[in-house]
């Protein structure tokens, strides 16, 4: 059973290492598209990060359910749950 | 006074350019359809438009010079020949801009935004020649990048749409993700059009208080990195896209200094 803010930090490591954002820049209330300026493609790598770190598998409609970072690490321990 | 007559002179002979490109337009979708029973494959049929959208782009341009309406500078030109394609990225601060760029290179396909194909004066023209809609999500990643790979030149505007005047619009990153895909580099261009003109929502007949002189610019070859080896899609193409903003933004600051010295 993973923790929230254990997830949080998984998420920042992935933002970080994949699209090169600052550990600053990544707080629960960032909004990927807004603040982070992601886009459809980055988002599909985003996914398959978190699917190859966490083993679990996530559908389109998850995706666009993830607004902020708080979103994704809402997301993702509802399925490790 | 003089000045004036000119002027009005200048706005008859753009309205008989933009009917001569309408009229064109419509002539080449009558046209275009016979060309496909050519034999070929798909892609010779389209190459093969291309070329002729490149002979009537030309024409069309030299008619505009003749007629006063604008001048047309060319920096680094030999930049555009390549042999194995290459990814033409260009600011788009005009109208004219693929037009422009269709003049200067005879075989080029064209990442063209979606509403075009509504257009009755270019559809025939943009679907017989292959171009792309900007829309196509994942899948216009993919056929872009594999025509780079089959050795095509390829246009696309970052901005998506024509920008703001004076400034450059945000940049989307799919051009550098066609860069990645394809290994193929990605060769900047910037256009000036001094004094600005027709520009997003600026009608034809705004037409400047002397003629259009056009500078195009052709830069070096940005080369995409190869991925791995902790060099992430996501990472390298932000990379890609800040080394592609400072080549524009450092030639917009240019212009302004030349235009406004003080």
């Amino acid at each position: 059973m993973h923790s929230k803010e254990e997830i949080f930090k998984w998420v920042v490591e992935i933002l970080g290492r994949e699209f090169g954002f600052s550990l600053e820049e990544l707080r629960p209330e960032t909004h990927l598209i807004d603040d982070l300026d992601m886009d459809s493609i980055d988002a599909i790598d985003m996914a398959v990060r978190i699917e190859e770190k966490m083993k679990l598998s996530l559908s389109e409609e998850d995706l666009q359910s993830i607004g902020t970072v708080q979103d994704a690490v809402d997301l993702i321990h509802g399925r490790l749950d | 006074m003089l000045s004036r007559l000119f002027r009005w002179w200048r706005v008859v002979a753009t309205g008989s350019a933009f009917t001569l490109f309408g009229v064109g337009g419509l002539f080449a979708a009558l046209l275009f359809p016979v060309l496909n029973y050519v034999p070929g494959s798909r892609l010779e049929r389209e190459t093969r438009v291309q070329r002729v959208v490149h002979w009537w782009f030309r024409g069309f341009i030299l008619y505009m010079r003749a007629l006063g309406i604008l001048s047309v500078d060319v920096v680094d030109a030999h930049r555009l020949e390549c042999d194995g394609g290459q990814l033409l990225v260009a600011n788009h601060p005009t109208l004219l801009d693929v037009v422009m760029m269709g003049s200067l290179v005879p075989q080029l396909d064209c990442v063209v935004k979606s509403s075009a194909w509504a257009n009755p004066f270019m559809r025939g023209v943009i679907t017989a020649a292959g171009y792309i809609p900007n829309d196509a999500g994942e899948a216009l990643l993919e056929q872009c990048a594999l025509r780079l790979r089959d050795g095509r030149s390829l246009l696309i505007f970052p901005e998506g749409t024509r920008s703001p005047k004076g400034r450059l619009g945000p940049l989307q990153r799919g051009a550098a993700h066609m860069a990645l895909a394809s290994g193929r580099p990605l060769r900047p261009v910037f256009i000036d059009c001094d004094p600005p003109a027709l520009m997003s929502g600026q009608p034809w007949y705004d037409v400047p208080s002397r003629p259009m002189r056009y500078t195009i610019e052709v830069g070096e070859a940005i080369e995409p990195p190869e991925l791995g080896d902790g060099v992430t899609r996501g990472a390298a193409a932000r990379e890609l896209i800040d080394t592609l903003r400072d080549f524009y933004q450092e030639r917009l600051q240019d212009q302004e200094r030349l235009q406004d010295p003080t």
